[in-house]
């Protein structure tokens, strides 16, 4: 997609989705960079849906709030790492990282034995 | 022996009137300091939907305690007492000092990295040229 527009263009047009882009095009051209971001936005969100086959890095969403410790009491923290069913979500689900995934089954374990989370959906 | 700091959780019936639970709770931390043990605090989160049926009962009365004590004879009493009183239908007691003590120890040291490197972190590329960025974008 990107080698489509000028190439000095190419580094904030794969950028764009992330919302970083503009810092890189920013400090260059400056001049010409006023006009691009223009022709990059609305053409960002076509292109994102067509990149969106590439893969997206997952981030541990424990790791970005610097969680030191999981709380099993709040099971609406817990819930989003449980499917439908009641089953644990694994790891390259949801891109937790390990040292966190690990701490984080033994929370939903022991949200599971005082009722908070289901073992199994019911019916 | 170092103190060791416990969460307790129960369960009580929908149907148990107010005065119960309390008078629930108060044994409960008369039977813990008793036994040589603490009640740090007591929080009544109250009517509650439990996530699958117990006893037939979709929702359950629940108590958070936190229990402080330096050995595990206080838990075993308060469990043993948890499970003929009438009215609760379960409960849950987790050990948790060394948790926090990892927690403690893991926020030491991200603070103490922190403060070694101030100065790589803070001048980093990212902020400044975001605003010319869109300075740019605005002005054309």
């Amino acid at each position: 997609m990107p080698d489509e527009q000028a190439p000095a263009q190419a580094p904030p047009a794969p950028a764009a989705p992330a919302g970083g882009g503009h810092g890189h095009s920013g400090p260059g051209p400056g001049g010409p960079g006023g006009g691009r971001p223009q022709g990059g936005r609305p053409g960002g969100p076509a292109k994102r849906g067509k990149r969106s086959f590439v893969r997206k890095k997952k981030v541990c969403r424990f790791c970005v709030d610097k969680a030191d410790f999981i709380d099993y009491k709040k099971a609406e923290i817990l819930a989003p790492f449980i499917q439908e069913r009641g089953k644990i979500l694994p790891r390259r689900m949801t891109g937790t990282c390990a040292r966190h995934q690990r701490w984080l089954t033994v929370a939903i374990k022991r949200a599971q034995n005082i009722a908070l989370l289901p073992f199994a959906a019911e019916l | 022996m170092e103190e060791r700091q416990y969460d307790l959780i129960f369960i009580c019936r929908p149907d148990t009137p107010e005065p119960d639970v309390d008078k629930l709770i108060a044994t409960i931390e008369h039977a813990a300091t008793e036994k040589g043990g603490k009640i740090e605090s007591v929080n009544k989160w109250g009517r509650r939907r439990m996530a699958y049926r117990v006893h037939k009962l979709r929702e359950g009365y629940y108590v958070y305690m936190v229990v402080k004590s330096s050995h595990g004879e206080v838990v075993k009493e308060l469990e043993r007492r948890l499970k003929v009183s009438d009215p609760v239908i379960k409960y849950l007691t987790v050990r948790l000092d060394e948790e926090l003590k990892r927690q403690e120890k893991l926020k030491r040291h991200r603070e103490r990295r922190a403060a070694r490197r101030p100065r790589k972190t803070a001048p980093a590329p990212a902020q400044t040229p975001t605003g010319g960025g869109e300075h740019a974008a605005a002005q054309a």
